[in-house]
């Protein structure tokens, strides 16, 4: 495991069974592409196989219905740029972190630089638009790592889904194929 | 033929003293006709041409020539026919607040040599949500008729404008020295467009893109930029976040010896900035890109050696996601720095304090409140310089009172930066005690805009309103020119605003105030009142209808969310013919309210581009 480049995707297990290939994707174009668009469970396997991106619609649309904004439209008026970046911080301060941690993204080696041993992965589901971040080094098997994930991503469904990550090589691999060492 | 007696060394003060002083002489007596000693610079000019004045239209068109103020140019414009003929000849630089104020064709009729325009579009709220989609602000006919007109045009300047890729390539091509281009908070783009301006401006010497709603489809606009191209000034690039050649940034910050403002983004690693540094250590803004990196030792040294030597640096941001590595790589630049931007980067207290040690110099400092209350004690005593604060929220949709800033924080700041003049402050509690000890300690404040997040909060401490806060800020701070409101107001703050507020320019309002009364005391009371902002507040058609008068005088009204009805708004349109009053309606809502009204002087008329959720009265 700690060899391995981590980026950890969960994916509806139908993509995965109909051949749906998560290595065809260029993962930072996708992440763009899902954060601009309006997301709900039955449209996602859809819009994964349509690649179209629409060329005049802004993130606005996509911060429009974000699950935060639950009061007022409009408030506080904090502009949609800076909200896409407040989104990112109100996730990882959800982690319940207090003392400054160490977002280190591993690659190629155990990460966390001479200040901790946490090893922080990004975690994105198919269909929703902004990732988590999970600490590998608190997890001893595939099981409370799963059961963690879908802790976090509780607000969506989460039935159905299998766990897959990408390897140094760049290919994704379904969790569970190979033992958690 | 120059008159002898003007210096062409002419100092601006004594220009601007010299028109003044004939400004004045000549609104004393408009018949003037030719007279000797019409001034203290008073002219032998027996070949003077004018009747009214003694100095030939030259001599007038190569003073005001000295003249770049938009509000000066137009007082200057309106003193008599010959200013205004010689103003716009000399004009090159377009300011136009309001797309709709006025039309392309009005604006190429009257000012035949311009090479830079700005332009801003959509209302402010827009930047809220509060605007729908496609309502308008397209730059594209402004283009078409700067084409014609002013083929030689240099800068661009947009702000909440839309355009499209089309319009960037028209752009790109039909301006041979195009050279400067600044989009801010647009929308309709994408990357394709930006490749056109990077292919085409061959003397392109600004690049700025900020935090558009634009489509970042990949990052090999910047690999368009000819091998050729030297002339960049200024490249900012930190809001897109496709990853760009690197190589091909290196070589253009290699090649462009006149670059001072670098601000890359996401993509661009810490040793790749530490390199790009080595090449271009005349820098005086530099933007990081991505902050937190494995770094060697080597590395690590290197790159603080990098920064030591950017002798200019006096603006820093960037910093994107957590940064508390490697942040003592700045220490050895701080010591110059004017205007540090935090404002991504969730610092603690801890981090920010030791940075604003080794910044005594600066004077506008953009933060989260991650930093918290013991944050901006730090600043407030390392910082006796600070003229601009701006606290952002990390988590604005968060209820937990535990996170962020409070008054503390305020407070601190305002007793250790006594020339603090510009505040933008996110919190979720506030009292009016401590607002009233920040302006006795700050009384300089000509931009006051406090958020306390919860709508409708009161002072925590006395559960009164806000409005003594308030009160004391405009009775205190006499040239406040911005205001933003926040926390529960009655209209009594509308009243103090009326009363004492008499520099004030722009107000922004929301959930605030208790009836009419409050909006016509602001309306009435306040004479430079330019821009009001108005959401979610009590004001209802007798409050619209009290400024009919003064709307002529302002650039803009907002009023959404309030109890404005069509009728009112019909009168409003039937009176007063020279402004446009736009309604916009919510789905669902009554036929006869007005749920969002937008009303703005123009000389251009009804727009003909208003989609048809926009109804113009």
């Amino acid at each position: 495991m700690e060899e391995m480049e981590l980026q950890l995707k969960l994916a509806l297990s139908s993509n995965l069974d109909e051949g749906f290939d998560l290595n065809d994707h260029n993962e930072e174009q996708e992440y763009d592409r899902l954060m601009k668009k309006k997301r709900c469970f039955d449209e996602t396997f859809e819009e994964i196989k349509n690649v179209q991106v629409p060329r005049t619609l802004p993130l606005l649309d996509h911060i429009d219905l974000c699950e935060e904004e639950d009061g007022v439209v409009g408030w506080p008026p904090i502009n949609s740029w800076r909200k896409k970046i407040c989104h990112h911080y109100h996730h990882n301060s959800r982690r319940g972190c207090t003392t400054p941690t160490n977002y280190v993204t591993v690659k190629n080696g155990c990460g966390g630089g001479s200040r901790s041993n946490s090893m922080y992965v990004k975690v994105k589901m198919e269909g929703v638009g902004i990732a988590r971040k999970v600490d590998l080094s608190r997890h001893h098997s595939y099981q409370t790592l799963i059961d963690t994930l879908m802790a976090m991503f509780a607000n969506e469904k989460v039935q159905g889904y299998k766990l897959a990550y990408q390897d140094k090589e760049g290919d994704w691999l379904l969790a569970g194929d190979m033992p958690w060492g | 033929m120059q008159v002898v007696w003007l210096r062409s060394s002419l100092a601006l003060r004594d220009l601007q003293a010299f028109i003044q002083h004939t400004v004045v002489y000549c609104k004393m007596d408009p018949k003037l006709k030719k007279t000797k000693n019409s001034s203290s610079n008073s002219a032998n000019s027996p070949d003077s041409t004018h009747s009214s004045f003694p100095f030939p239209d030259e001599v007038l068109e190569r003073v005001l020539s000295f003249l770049h103020s938009h509000k000066d140019r137009s007082s200057v414009s309106l003193v008599c026919k010959d200013w205004y003929n010689a103003e716009r000849w000399t004009r090159t630089k377009l300011f136009i607040g309001n797309c709709y104020s006025v039309s392309p064709e009005i604006v190429a009729r009257r000012f035949p040599r311009i090479k830079s325009v700005t332009l801003k579009g959509k209302p402010r709220f827009s930047d809220f949500n509060l605007v729908p989609q496609h309502w308008g602000a397209d730059v594209h006919s402004w283009l078409v008729v700067f084409a014609k007109v002013y083929p030689f045009l240099e800068e661009l300047r947009l702000k909440r404008m839309t355009l499209n890729d089309e319009s960037l390539k028209f752009l790109a091509t039909s301006f041979p020295g195009f050279k400067a281009l600044s989009l801010l908070s647009c929308e309709g783009f994408s990357t394709d467009g930006l490749k056109a301006i990077a292919t085409h401006c061959k003397n392109l010497t600004e690049l700025d893109i900020q935090e558009n709603g634009m489509d970042d489809l990949g990052g090999g606009w910047l690999s368009c930029f000819s091998e050729n191209c030297s002339s960049l000034e200024v490249l900012n690039f930190a809001s897109l976040n496709s990853e760009v050649s690197f190589d091909a940034l290196e070589k253009l910050v290699r090649r462009c010896k006149s670059l001072r403002i670098l601000k890359v983004n996401k993509s661009i690693t810490l040793d790749q900035l530490q390199q790009l540094l080595v090449l271009a250590p005349q820098l005086i803004e530099l933007g990081t890109g991505s902050f937190q990196q494995e770094l060697t030792p080597l590395q690590y040294e290197g790159l603080g050696i990098a920064f030591s030597n950017c002798k200019n640096l006096q603006t820093l941001s960037g910093f994107w996601e957590d940064t508390s590595l490697h942040l003592p790589v700045l220490y050895a630049a701080c010591p110059s720095l004017t205007f540090l931007n935090l404002s991504y980067a969730t610092l603690r207290s801890g981090e920010l304090a030791k940075i604003v040690a080794h910044s005594p110099n600066i004077r506008r400092l953009w933060v989260l409140d991650t930093v918290g209350d013991k944050g901006l004690e730090a600043v407030g005593s390392s910082c006796p310089f600070l003229e601009e604060l701006r606290v952002f929220p990390a988590d604005p949709f968060e209820q937990d009172l535990h996170h962020g800033v409070t008054e503390a924080g305020f407070l601190a700041v305002s007793h250790g930066c006594r020339k603090l003049h510009y505040v933008l402050y996110f919190c979720r509690q506030m009292t009016n005690a401590a607002v009233a000890t920040i302006v006795q300690n700050c009384p300089d404040f000509t931009h006051f805009r406090l958020c306390i997040m919860n709508p409708g909060e009161r002072d925590y401490l006395t559960n009164e309103p806000m409005d003594e806060a308030f009160g004391a800020v405009v009775k205190t701070c006499t040239n406040l020119q911005r205001l933003a409101l926040s926390g529960l107001l009655t209209d009594l703050t509308f009243e103090y605003i009326g009363k004492y507020a008499k520099n004030l320019e722009a107000l922004s309002v929301a959930f605030a105030g208790s009836s009419d009364g409050g909006m016509q005391c602001v309306l009435q009371g306040c004479p430079k009142l330019r821009k009001l902002e108005i959401r979610d507040c009590p004001f209802g058609n007798a409050a619209l209808l009290s400024g009919i008068e003064k709307y002529e005088t302002m650039r803009s009204l907002w009023m959404s969310a309030c109890n404005v009805t069509m009728s009112a708004c019909k009168l409003l349109a039937k009176e007063m013919p020279r402004l446009n009053v736009e309604v916009m309606r919510d789905e669902g809502s009554d036929e006869s309210q007005a749920d969002k009204v937008y009303i703005y002087r123009t000389v251009a008329g009804p727009r003909r581009d208003a989609p048809p959720f926009v109804v113009t009265l």
